[in-house]
């Protein structure tokens, strides 16, 4: 059985004006030791579906629908001391905007000692070398526990997230965007980093972002969202190298690639629909060069294109 | 060839550290954190010219320099004023006039130089010339007053400089701003509030704002960070197709290599307020010769798994600009760094007819 089982997860947000479907329906499994990149544009939901594996979403959203099996227990009716227990014990997640995501007032080694202390019935000592441990792995010197956020610099407070996040040695670790308020030379080490861990500590791992080339290089798995749905999933080389849906295209060419030749980008004109007033039909169709009158009515279903790849299009041959 | 339209000599921006009171008794000498240590640079009629660096390395610093909305500490920069037009000379300079007191020979003179020392100008004069160059920022999120109509953003620069004769001019000036930034039609987005639009279209009302003027020359301070991947090639084309339209010249300032390689003409590699490489961009990425620019190109991530390519991933983080390393700034962080860079900072070497380099490594034809 996998580690994470998603199945029709629906997670919608009650506004003003009306039910914003932020998340309807996607599906997904995560093996232990398993990177999966969940890649779109703003908006499309990826951090909504990852706050609904924790339930840490805000007071206006819900889950609406669907399952989500994580180690054997469904994540959507788990409440209480049993989802807090399983919080950062079992699951933890890497914040977007490590420069906010800590306390300011606190010393980071107390932040990191916190869940320990919570979680394991462990004396003091034994939590405070554990962060030390932590401290060594994720590349910070271990004598700077005692220091206060201002203290770090940017790549140096994303790494004390990432420690962080490993305080209770999870088995499934969310990243929403770790790499996007870092320079190019941080990011290169943070990423570097986070694959090292995923690897050495066989960590299952979701990484958030809308840079589909940070996601290539971390990720073994890739699922495209758009508008609330997951467009394509498979291996990322199989993404990348043999794109199906029209969106996946379109994306892929939007990234300017510094080994290949001195061209503009491709664009994909337009904007994502309004979630709340959903279009029917595939909700990519008004953006889609390939559009046609049934993409405005009929909603393509997800289906297996290739042997482990599916793609959500009516124009797309389904294997066999 | 083109004439330059801006020139850079040895700009300083220099902001010197508080110090606390016991300090200033022990009469320490007074430390600076020097941002912009020494640019020199040109930029071409209708040229891109990119500023690359990591944040912090003052490229940002540099390109508000030259509008002087920091006050440069030392070094020189001229404006040849491409684009001023005789009329809007006259129109300009009749109204700072009327209004400051100012002595017209000298407004006029000043401006109508085919050079003018930006640094030198008097505050009127400097209003006058900053029509003509404008500054496009980064975050449209932040940038925008969201209590503000997106007419009363793009048409702010117009009562700033007492520009348009009436209202309805003014609102003329500001459709064809918006039609130019490709927010058509204009109607439809003049009285809403930045946020009933998308990103991308923030940032077009951020362009139509600096194009309301009519500018000759424009800094883009990394205009396409803050927006999805999806879109940003837009941004891009439409920087690209109002150079064509309009013979803009611009300051593109980005810490993103593609994007720069993709843009522009000429590149400058910044590091800790210097540039330490320059030249036209397909040389620059292709064949790079700074250890610097060699690491910047190999940890820009390829959007593609396929691709494996040895990394050069440098330890630590850029220094602090208030202790900069003596000799060449980058030793510290240099896998190859020999005895003689901890100690003389290398001077720039050409490498070929446009392309320079400032690394001891290619004066002593080790790279």
């Amino acid at each position: 059985m996998a580690l994470l089982e998603i199945s029709g997860l629906k997670t919608y947000f009650k506004t003003q004006e009306g039910t914003l479907k932020a998340v309807d329906g996607i599906d997904f499994n995560l093996e232990k030791g398993q990177a999966m990149g969940l890649a779109g544009e703003s908006g499309c939901g990826k951090t909504t579906a990852a706050l609904s594996i924790m339930k840490l979403l805000p007071a206006n959203g819900y889950i609406a629908g669907g399952s989500i099996n994580f180690m054997g227990q469904d994540m959507s009716q788990v409440t209480g001391d049993r989802l807090r227990a399983i919080r950062w014990r079992d699951i933890s997640i890497i914040f977007q905007g490590a420069m906010n995501a800590l306390n300011p007032v606190k010393r980071v080694g107390d932040q990191i000692t916190e869940p320990i202390l919570l979680h394991e019935k462990v004396e003091e000592e034994v939590a405070v070398k554990r962060v030390k441990e932590l401290f060594e792995l994720v590349g910070i010197n271990p004598n700077r526990i005692r220091e206060y956020p201002h203290e770090f610099s940017g790549g140096m407070r994303q790494r004390v997230m990432i420690a962080m996040a490993l305080a209770c040695k999870p088995k499934l670790v969310i990243c929403d965007e770790p790499t996007t308020a870092l320079d190019v030379m941080i990011q290169a080490q943070i990423l570097q980093l986070l694959k090292n861990l995923q690897q050495e500590l066989e960590l299952a791992m979701i990484i958030i972002s809308h840079d589909l080339s940070v996601l290539a290089e971390t990720c073994e798995l890739l699922s495209i969202m758009y508008a609330g749905k997951i467009v394509e999933r498979s291996s990322a080389v199989e993404v990348f190298s043999n794109p199906q849906h029209p969106y996946t295209k379109g994306l892929i060419a939007a990234f300017p690639n510094i080994k290949g030749d001195r061209k503009m980008p491709a664009s994909i004109a337009g904007n994502p629909p309004n979630l709340i007033h959903a279009p029917k039909g595939c909700r990519f169709a008004d953006r889609c060069y390939a559009a046609q009158d049934l993409c405005k009515v009929e909603e393509p279903p997800l289906v297996e294109v290739l042997p482990g790849h599916f793609a959500a299009c009516h124009f797309i041959k389904e294997k066999g | 060839m083109a004439k330059d339209i801006i020139q850079v000599e040895d700009l300083q921006v220099w902001f010197p550290v508080r110090r606390g009171f016991i300090e200033s008794l022990t009469s320490k000498e007074q430390r600076y954190v020097k941002a912009v240590d020494g640019v020199s640079f040109n930029i071409k009629e209708q040229e891109i010219f990119c500023l690359v660096g990591e944040s912090g390395c003052g490229k940002t610093t540099t390109g508000k320099a030259i509008l002087r909305l920091v006050e440069p500490t030392g070094g020189t920069v001229r404006y040849a004023g491409v684009g001023l037009t005789p009329k809007l000379i006259k129109q300009a300079a009749t109204d700072a006039v009327s209004k400051k007191g100012l002595n017209k020979d000298e407004a006029e003179k000043n401006v109508s130089l085919g050079a003018v020392d930006v640094r030198k100008l008097k505050k009127d004069l400097m209003k006058l010339l900053r029509q003509k160059m404008q500054i496009i920022f980064q975050d449209p999120y932040e940038s925008l007053n969201p209590k503000q109509s997106i007419y009363d953003i793009v048409a702010e620069p117009l009562v700033v400089n007492n520009l348009g004769a009436s209202e309805a001019d003014r609102e003329k000036r500001v459709q064809k701003a918006l039609d130019d930034a490709g927010l058509r039609p204009p109607k439809d987005f003049m009285w809403r509030y930045p946020h009933e639009v998308s990103g991308g279209q923030r940032q077009r009302v951020g362009i139509a704002g600096a194009l309301v003027l009519e500018p000759a020359f424009l800094v883009a301070d990394e205009p396409v960070s803050m927006l999805d991947v999806s879109i940003r090639s837009e941004i891009l084309k439409l920087m690209l197709d109002l150079r064509e339209k309009k013979g803009l010249t611009y300051l593109f300032i980005t810490h993103d290599l593609s994007v720069a390689y993709v843009f522009s003409d000429r590149i400058g590699i910044m590091y800790l307020g210097k540039i330490v490489e320059l030249g036209p961009t397909e040389e620059v990425i292709k064949s790079p010769r700074h250890p610097y620019t060699k690491a910047l190109i190999s940890v820009v991530p390829k959007p593609d798994p396929r691709m494996k390519t040895e990394k050069i991933i440098l330890k630590g983080e850029r220094p602090d600009p208030a202790h900069i390393p003596p000799g060449c700034r980058f030793h510290p962080r240099c896998p190859y760094a020999m005895d003689k860079c901890k100690e003389e900072e290398p001077e720039p070497i050409f490498v070929s007819q446009e392309h320079w380099v400032s690394c001891w490594l290619v004066g002593e034809g080790k790279s």
